[in-house]
């Protein structure tokens, strides 16, 4: 007997019971449903965690801190940088170092007209590219540019409008990004970074401290992204050895002394890591040298604990119509075989084996969980985007609404694949007592059977 | 062909034993028509039963063509009767939801006849059985006669060895009768096909080559008949006028398209023709002309 004899054979038995068959279909339809839209809340959920957490910060980057003046915790200082950015799975590690002592204040323009506050961080120079600060222009730091008597730095792409015009007063002595004219023209900041000099220069704490002053040399322009923090919109980015040695230079000139300067760690330092699903793996391995740390993915750890919970009470509540619907299949089974004795009795005695004769009633149960499968994600599907298109407006009204991100019900295609395999499975599952009664019919006692 | 020994059944219900069949050993060789007979409750329908499979003997053994049938398992017998095996039913059973030609077909199905060669197949046996017409047709729209008729296409379709059959035309009228059982000999004769029937009507065995007599589940007689009779008509006194009207087999006028028409004009003959029967038995000698005027 050919398989295709044996679909068309069991096609046809539930065709000519299209009431009864399509009945039990529609309850695959609601369990399939159910499931899947349940589970698509959980994973909109993830999702809308994912998108909050992104916005938030890095989700590859942990920060490790040492402020507990524990004595058991190493000092964090280059050595240990070096230790941690040889853990598995890290692309680097760096402090984003900011000077304790150096102070100072940006000009630019003719006799210092402009001037700008702006934070200044030291970075291992081959660290920058590693962290994602993406470029709008220019090239990153390198080991080599240290040298020279200009300041090489990485500026934010926004660091022109933090100059100020001290020969204004008002409003008039500040431009901020998206400023237009009078008739809507944008306004360029007082200072072109790329183009105008700039200077540091340092304060003087005394009046007849020495001023030291510098002149910079911006090799590359950042891109302005809040999840890498606020140096890449105003900040500037410097050699951490330079930036050091700057410091020490003005400590000199202004006559502070600190003996622990260098035998002092960092305070804080960032790790980058290769992907995702490492940082958890990472950040443990961190922790056991004694440090805290912070990273989005923990965060996110938390919140896909508490949706995994949401998502299995969900699946659960989908779950428990699906097994309704697999009792209606096996009953609609059941009910077959006893309307069908005669007939199954005949095709024993026609020469048809016990083997077809399960098959048969397998793939007939098998069909109402696929069809049933197939339709109940269709609906899904158009629930989703329903639930999708009103979830902003319900959430309005019913504050319990799961609603994280900015969708409600996400189906992804494994969660479709595995519904279909799951209604199906399910009819399989519950055909197979059925068939094997219909295969335990006596063909004599069926031919018999009036 | 088929060799029976010492072969035993008994029932049992509650503490009773029945003995259906009590030592029966028979040979039956090939091509032949043999015909069991005997009162109801003589053991004729658990012979057949025994001889085909159907059921397991309490002791002794079923060799057909050489394999010990009694012997086989479910799968094994299903595969045995797809190859060598035919059964016609009392009740036809036939599958209700098919056509007459895939119920013919059923039997090539499962023995995984491609659709096309089998469909082939089953429609030459339906015009042999004169239903060339009605390959479409599904059983409920068919008569009894012609169901019978398809139920006998799919027995031979598949050219077994040997074909048993259970009072196939218990639950036809004479005249219907007549007409199967002349099909079922004219297929027999021409492919050879050793034929067990079980009949209560002792009439119908004149064309059989052997008359097996069961008397409470023992052999009573065992004649063989030299020169049966080559074609079954009705016996004395069940003369039926219509024995010639095959307006059944005929395709419906062309001219009446309404099938409630025809469907009217087909009750109203058989309404006419069970008149005519009784009739005939009132008054044989006019049944004739009366059955002319009927067609």
């Amino acid at each position: 007997m050919k398989i295709s004899d044996l679909l068309s054979l069991s096609f046809e038995n539930l065709r000519r019971r299209k009431g009864r068959t399509i009945l039990t279909i529609i309850g695959v339809v609601v369990g399939t449903c159910s499931i899947v839209v349940m589970v698509s809340l959980g994973i909109a959920m993830n999702v809308g965690f994912d998108e909050m957490i992104s916005e938030w910060g890095d989700l590859t980057q942990i920060q490790v801190y040492n402020w507990t003046g524990n004595t058991e915790v190493p000092k964090l200082d280059d050595e240990m940088v070096k230790t941690l950015a040889s853990i598995e799975h890290v692309k680097v590690a760096t402090p984003l170092y900011r000077p304790q002592y150096l102070n100072g204040q940006l000009f630019a323009g003719k006799n210092d007209r402009y001037q700008a506050y702006a934070e200044i961080l030291g970075i291992y120079p081959e660290a920058a590219q590693e962290l994602e600060y993406q470029l709008v222009s220019g090239k990153y730091l390198t080991e080599a540019s240290t040298s020279g008597k200009k300041l090489p730095v990485l500026v934010g792409q926004y660091t022109g409008y933090s100059f100020t015009d001290t020969k204004k007063r008002g409003d008039s002595a500040y431009r901020w990004q998206g400023q237009t004219d009078a008739r809507g023209n944008p306004l360029d900041p007082f200072v072109d970074v790329e183009k105008d000099k700039i200077y540091f220069k340092t304060y003087k704490n005394e009046e007849n401290d020495e001023q030291l002053s510098y002149e910079l040399d911006v090799v590359g322009v950042m891109l302005e992204d809040y999840k890498k923090g606020y140096i890449t919109s105003q900040g500037v980015l410097m050699d951490l050895d330079l930036i050091k040695k700057l410091e020490k230079e003005y400590m000199r000139a202004n006559g502070i002394k600190d003996a622990n300067y260098d035998k002092q760690g960092y305070s804080e330092i960032y790790v980058k890591v290769d992907d995702v699903d490492n940082v958890e793996q990472v950040e443990k391995a961190i922790k056991e040298y004694g440090y805290e740390t912070y990273s989005m993915s923990s965060e996110r750890e938390n919140m896909q604990e508490q949706s995994r919970m949401i998502q299995l009470i969900l699946g659960g509540l989908g779950a428990v119509s699906l097994f309704v619907a697999a009792l209606s299949i096996a009953n609609t089974m059941t009910m077959a075989i006893y309307e069908r004795t005669r007939e199954i009795g005949v095709m024993k005695v026609l020469g048809c084996k016990l083997g077809k004769i399960r098959q048969m009633f397998l793939l007939e149960a098998g069909m109402i969980g696929f069809v049933g499968g197939l339709v109940g994600i269709i609906v899904s599907y158009l629930l989703s985007f329903v639930l999708n298109y009103f979830g902003p407006m319900l959430q309005g009204a019913i504050m319990m609404l799961p609603m994280y991100g900015s969708k409600m019900s996400v189906i992804p295609l494994w969660l479709a694949a595995l519904g279909l395999l799951f209604s199906t499975a399910i009819g399989v599952v519950s055909g197979i007592m059925p068939a094997n009664r219909a295969v335990k019919i006596s063909a004599l006692e069926a031919i018999r059977h009036e | 062909m088929i060799k029976v020994k010492h072969l035993r059944k008994v029932y049992r219900t509650g503490k009773e034993k029945v003995r259906a069949l009590d030592d029966i050993s028979l040979e039956l060789g090939k091509g032949e028509f043999c015909c069991i007979v005997g009162a109801s409750g003589s053991g004729k329908s658990t012979l057949l039963n025994q001889l085909a499979g159907l059921e397991k003997p309490t002791r002794g053994s079923v060799t057909i063509d050489g394999e010990n049938i009694s012997e086989m398992n479910e799968n094994q017998l299903a595969a045995f009767r797809q190859k060598k095996l035919g059964f016609v039913f009392q009740s036809y059973n036939l599958l209700p939801t098919m056509t007459a030609l895939e119920n013919v077909a059923l039997p090539l199905m499962f023995k995984g006849v491609p659709r096309k060669k089998r469909e082939k197949l089953a429609k030459e046996q339906l015009k042999k059985m004169g239903l060339g017409k009605r390959v479409r047709h599904k059983p409920t729209e068919m008569s009894g006669g012609q169901q019978q008729r398809v139920g006998i296409a799919r027995a031979f379709v598949g050219k077994p060895a040997v074909i048993f059959a259970d009072e196939p035309t218990g639950n036809l009228d004479s005249h219907t009768t007549v007409q199967v059982m002349n099909a079922i000999l004219e297929l027999i004769r021409e492919y050879q096909i050793t034929f067990v029937m079980v009949t209560h009507e002792r009439d119908l065995a004149v064309c059989a080559d052997r008359i097996i007599t069961l008397r409470d589940g023992k052999v009573l007689r065992d004649e063989r008949i030299e020169h049966p009779q080559k074609a079954y008509i009705l016996p004395e006194g069940e003369q039926d006028s219509d024995l010639d009207d095959h307006s059944w087999d005929e395709e419906p006028d062309k001219k009446k398209t309404d099938t409630t028409v025809e469907l009217i004009g087909q009750i109203g003959q058989t309404v006419h023709r069970a008149k005519t029967v009784q009739e005939s038995q009132n008054n044989p000698n006019e049944g004739n002309s009366k059955g002319e005027q009927g067609k």
